[in-house]
């Protein structure tokens, strides 16, 4: 009885600032149009169930599961993925402060981590160690622990991190 | 869509509601708030009205999944699904919403009671779709429990308790369990301990013993019947002692 939707709609977003547009299957996940027709692989898909969290994008400045969002869904909007973050080889401040914390081991996770703490930081500049905690929950990561991860976005909030502009402001 | 991902669910066709208009409002209508099935969690998390009027859902929301889920997921969309784990099943069964829906026989309402019949089921006809929740915001004594291994895991068992006071005693309490049965129930039993009859230490003992005797727990590998039996009475304690502070 189930029915394979061989039906294409086109759909069109803006992903890290510019037009991709493409003609799909309904049931295409975002995460798998922005790895495959938009070929920005920076974004990983984990469990494709919702629980992990290493596909989290910031669909309209909100993070979101790009594996429980359809293409199609994200018709005319805008995305941020992780390859929005740096200027070229110039690390944005949050992800120096990954690096400097040591917050990724393996680094499957750490995608969905820097989208999900870009969000928190544009929305408080300033967040407790609580409300990173309760951000952070909302991912998986099986190496760190989360304890480098959770001093990571504090040390970014604290050098002044607003989302992915910041890279190009030079010393903090 | 957790659904299609493990392929739980095969629908040959799925509409995507986000462009129909007056879905996704919040609306103070005097003695209830009507909520629009396309408000999402988050939303709900950061109503100033909510927390003014219903803040029973502004304090249950932040336990619904994490943030990455809560801003995409909708509280029509949480009500339809009748999840008995689900927080907004649990919670507007006590609050004794009504739910609207709307399908090519026109528009319907629907009472809490006789919406959530089942685990995943909801008396919503197929050709139907949920438009609104309209709760009474004179229930203006509430509390909502919820014991889960972990922040934003699906809770083990959820108490959810509200009632009007009057004269230090509440008239019309309800309280519901989630989570821990296979479909959001009332607990009858406890409600009869708690109507118009002060909130003592003693009665929250009553009602917690009623709680263990009168509910039907689930067991899985999270939790064993016996466990949760304990739990929903833990709750059910701690809901009544909230329950009297707002009483």
């Amino acid at each position: 009885m189930s029915i394979t939707p061989e039906e294409r709609l086109n759909v069109a977003m803006t992903i890290n600032g510019r037009r991709y547009r493409a003609g799909v299957e309904a049931r295409k996940t975002l995460a798998d149009f922005i790895r495959e027709d938009a070929q920005l692989p920076g974004t990983k898909l984990g469990c494709e169930h919702g629980v992990c969290g290493s596909c989290t994008v910031l669909l309209d400045d909100l993070p979101a599961r790009s594996c429980l969002t359809l293409a199609v869904q994200a018709e005319g909007r805008q995305i941020r993925t992780v390859e929005s973050l740096a200027d070229g080889q110039e690390l944005n401040t949050l992800q120096r402060a990954f690096r400097e914390q040591h917050g990724l081991q393996c680094g499957f996770c750490t995608a969905g981590f820097l989208m999900t703490a870009t969000a928190l930081l544009e929305e408080n500049p300033a967040p407790t160690r609580e409300d990173i905690v309760e951000t952070v929950s909302g991912s998986l990561c099986r190496c760190t622990g989360y304890e480098t991860i959770v001093a990571a976005i504090e040390q970014a909030a604290a050098d002044g991190a607003e989302g992915n502009d910041d890279a190009k402001d030079g010393a903090q | 869509m957790p659904l299609l991902a493990m392929r739980l669910a095969a629908p040959s066709i799925l509409v995507d509601l986000q462009h129909v208009p007056n879905l996704s409002d919040i609306e103070d209508r005097g003695d209830h708030i009507r909520i629009g099935a396309r408000v999402t969690h988050r939303e709900i998390e950061r109503s100033a009205l909510l927390a003014d009027r219903l803040p029973i859902l502004s304090a249950a929301a932040s336990h619904i999944a994490h943030p990455q889920i809560r801003s995409r997921g909708t509280f029509g969309g949480s009500t339809a699904h009748a999840d008995p784990s689900g927080e907004w099943p649990t919670i507007l069964l006590a609050l004794s919403a009504t739910m609207q829906a709307v399908g090519p026989h026109g528009n319907r309402t629907i009472e809490a009671d006789d919406f959530f019949v089942g685990p995943f089921t909801s008396t919503l006809r197929d050709d139907e779709i949920l438009t609104h929740v309209s709760i009474p915001t004179t229930r203006t004594a509430w509390s909502f429990q919820e014991a889960a291994v972990k922040k934003g895991d699906y809770g083990l068992a959820l108490i959810a308790a509200t009632g009007t006071p009057r004269g230090g005693v509440l008239v019309d309490p309800r309280v519901t369990v989630g989570a821990a049965v296979g479909s959001v129930t009332r607990l009858v039993a406890v409600e009869r301990i708690l109507t118009d009859e002060p909130l003592t230490d003693e009665l929250a003992e009553e009602a917690a013993v009623a709680a263990a005797e009168s509910v039907k727990p689930i067991s899985d590998i999270h939790g064993s019947s016996d466990y949760r039996r304990k739990l929903v009475a833990s709750l059910v304690r701690r809901a009544v002692v909230e329950l009297k502070n707002g009483a």
